[in-house]
């Protein structure tokens, strides 16, 4: 890697990188609300399954098990400071 | 050439850069046995919104930007007017060297090699629920206390350099259309970064240019007979004065819009485009004082002041030992570092080997922002007390050496002071509301419209008739508290995977023993104060305008506030000190 090249990332991780992982926060937020709605008794959230889970699991398929671990993992205000 | 900045400011880099090449590398290698092909939190729970590996090079400026704000220019600023100048270098030296770096390069090696954990769960995981909860009360008030002083801060160069206000208005105006073309119109990135520059440059030529717009004056809404009756400076700023109220009122009104709107509209394009000319102002006030030969400015400032202060003469201040050691924190160590590396940048590490370049690298060069501050300071014959100084004495610095006049680097000063304490402060107020929602849920302090004002009434309370040196020296004994108290974390985290800990046992067990006796002793001046029934030095203005009643309150309000964290520091130091015995014990 060239040192423009090297130069380039630091700007970018001065820059947008904190911007950028918020945004991927932020949408995956929605995301797993959306999850939540639909599948939420994969995580033991007392809801009837819909009709529509059965439709969606093909396509949501190879995001639960990084979902469900979102979701479980534990959450600490000292995450909350960046 | 011994009578410039520049050999001092050398002789740092390049201790800096040994400590890196040689300390840094061995206890990378033989302490924390570092491994490419170990796999990291990114790559083990890749889960492409948090954990994610992301190039070493991007992570390095990620950090440094978490880490570097007003801290390291305004601690050693104040290090150097308290004590002299060579206090203030050595310790942001020698403070790096053996403690700084090692915080922030082991909170991150700690938290990769706990799946990514921030400190909080560690905490809880090696010492059980209370020691947690402990924690999170103190960060509560470190919260508040930080907000207070960084809005004195910015008032202070807001008052003292007229027209900052105005070019920071085009900066924050500059993001939030850099908000809108992004999110709403989805333009591409460089395009609206360069609408928004185009904004912020607008902005700064016209301060620059038109006198007319440099407004609002120094102290414009007191009257000037307030301070010939009572023999105060005009020209600098005192607590309780209308315009500090003014500036305190615009302020916390910037700070709600950025806690309750939602990040990418506000707080996240503002600190983008605030940071692009913080970066050059960064880079040109280092490089000013590597060059300051060339430039012909001499030191003025004394190398050395004195070992102690009566309290009662002077309350601004205090003994070397422990005051020093807390008023430079970022550039020599700080607690909020420990934070940073536990958060994000841990769990985007791609390899552990890493962990030092972005870690340690981040924390060394962070140590050159504070001795280009140190050397910013050090060329003023008569500074003005407060951050203003720095913009002053960056501003002697660079304009000497690219030869402009002096009003276009003072107004660069004053919105990169300005700027870098709002992205920060701005933060803090958004995470203290975030912090009392997860603790108070349902409850009326727990609602996103009210939280905010209660740090805003609690911060701005402080700041309005506070002293601000010594709400300084309070932030600074929480701040490096906490990093006493990561340290230690760290000591046993290394005892329970049976490693030696003394390279951070050693100078978490000073850290914390400093700071709680700096804690002690700022609260037994805010009580000697009360108990007097006297006013801290500046906080004069405000007895005059108001009376002592308010000063009381205040004041009695910061010693109750210094108690409460010197007990909560007392009892996890405890707590952190028996738990490494334990792990210890157990080898």
């Amino acid at each position: 890697m060239g040192l423009l090249d090297r130069l380039r990332e630091v700007v970018e991780g001065l820059t947008v990188h904190g911007q950028s992982t918020a945004i991927l926060k932020v949408k995956a937020q929605i995301d797993n609300l959306f999850m939540i709605i639909t599948l939420g008794d994969m995580l033991g959230i007392p809801i009837l399954p819909p009709y529509y889970s059965m439709r969606l699991l093909p396509y949501v398929f190879p995001n639960i098990q990084n979902w469900k671990r979102y979701m479980l993992r534990e959450r600490d205000f000292t995450d909350l400071v960046t | 050439m011994l009578d410039t900045p520049a050999p001092y400011v050398l002789l740092g880099l390049i201790l800096y850069f040994l400590t890196y090449r040689f300390y840094a590398r061995w206890i990378d290698k033989k302490i924390w046995e570092t491994d490419p092909n170990r796999p990291t939190p990114a790559r083990m729970y890749f889960d492409g919104v948090e954990y994610f590996p992301v190039s070493k090079y991007v992570l390095f400026g990620y950090q440094f930007k978490s880490v570097a704000a007003l801290g390291p220019i305004v601690g050693p600023l104040t290090g150097v007017l308290f004590f002299g100048w060579v206090p203030a270098l050595l310790w942001v030296i020698f403070g790096n060297m053996f403690i700084g770096w090692a915080q922030d390069y082991s909170a991150m090696m700690m938290s990769v090699r706990s799946e990514g954990r921030s400190m909080g769960p560690i905490t809880y995981k090696l010492l059980g629920d209370r020691a947690r909860k402990i924690l999170l009360v103190y960060l509560i008030f470190y919260l508040i206390i930080i907000t207070a002083v960084f809005e004195w801060v910015i008032i202070d160069v807001l008052n003292r350099v007229p027209g900052t206000f105005t070019a920071v208005l085009f900066v924050l105006f500059g993001g939030v259309v850099f908000g809108y073309l992004i999110f709403q119109r989805r333009m591409d990135v460089l395009v609206a970064t360069a609408v928004a520059l185009l904004i912020v440059l607008v902005g700064y030529f016209t301060v620059a240019l038109v006198p007319a717009v440099r407004q609002p004056g120094t102290n414009f809404l007191d009257s000037p007979d307030f301070f010939k009756t009572y023999n105060f400076d005009p020209k600098l700023t005192w607590p309780g004065t209308a315009t500090v109220l003014f500036w305190l009122v615009i302020l916390s009104i910037l700070y709600y819009i950025s806690a309750i709107t939602p990040m990418p509209r506000f707080l996240l394009p503002t600190v983008y485009v605030g940071y692009l000319p913080s970066i050059i102002a960064l880079v040109l006030v280092l490089l000013a004082a590597i060059f300051s030969p060339l430039t012909g400015l001499t030191i003025k400032q004394p190398s050395f002041t004195s070992l102690y202060v009566d309290p009662l003469k002077n309350p601004q201040g205090g003994p070397l030992w422990p005051i020093l050691f807390v008023t430079i924190a970022c550039g020599a160590i700080s607690g909020w570092h420990s934070l940073v590396s536990s958060g994000l940048t841990s769990k985007q590490l791609e390899y552990e080997t890493d962990a030092l370049p972005v870690g340690g690298g981040a924390m060394i060069t962070e140590g050159g922002v504070a001795l280009s501050s140190i050397a910013a300071i050090m060329v003023l014959s008569q500074p003005p007390a407060g951050a203003a100084a720095y913009v002053q004495g960056a501003t002697l610095l660079t304009s000497n050496l690219l030869k402009v006049p002096d009003v276009y680097m003072n107004i660069l000063y004053g919105i990169f002071v300005t700027v870098m304490g709002l992205i920060t402060s701005m933060l803090f107020v958004r995470v203290f509301r975030l912090i009392m929602a997860d603790l108070f849920e349902e409850s009326p302090l727990g609602n996103r419209y009210i939280s905010p004002i209660v740090i805003l009434i609690l911060a701005g309370f402080l700041a309005f008739v506070g002293s601000w040196t010594n709400l300084w020296i309070f932030f600074g004994g929480t701040n490096q508290l906490l990093a006493g108290l990561a340290l230690l974390l760290i000591a046993i985290f290394l005892g329970s995977i049976k490693k030696p800990s003394a390279y951070v046992f050693i100078p978490g067990i000073f850290m914390a023993i400093t700071t709680l006796a700096a804690l002690a002793w700022e609260t037994y001046v805010y009580a000697l104060y009360a108990i007097n029934n006297k006013p801290i030095g500046v906080q004069a203005a405000a007895a005059k305008l108001y009376g002592q009643g308010l000063i009381q309150v205040s004041n009695l309000l910061s010693a109750a506030f210094g108690a409460l964290l010197l007990v909560l520091g007392v009892v996890m130091t405890y707590y952190l000190i028996t738990g490494w015995a334990k792990y210890r014990a157990n080898k």
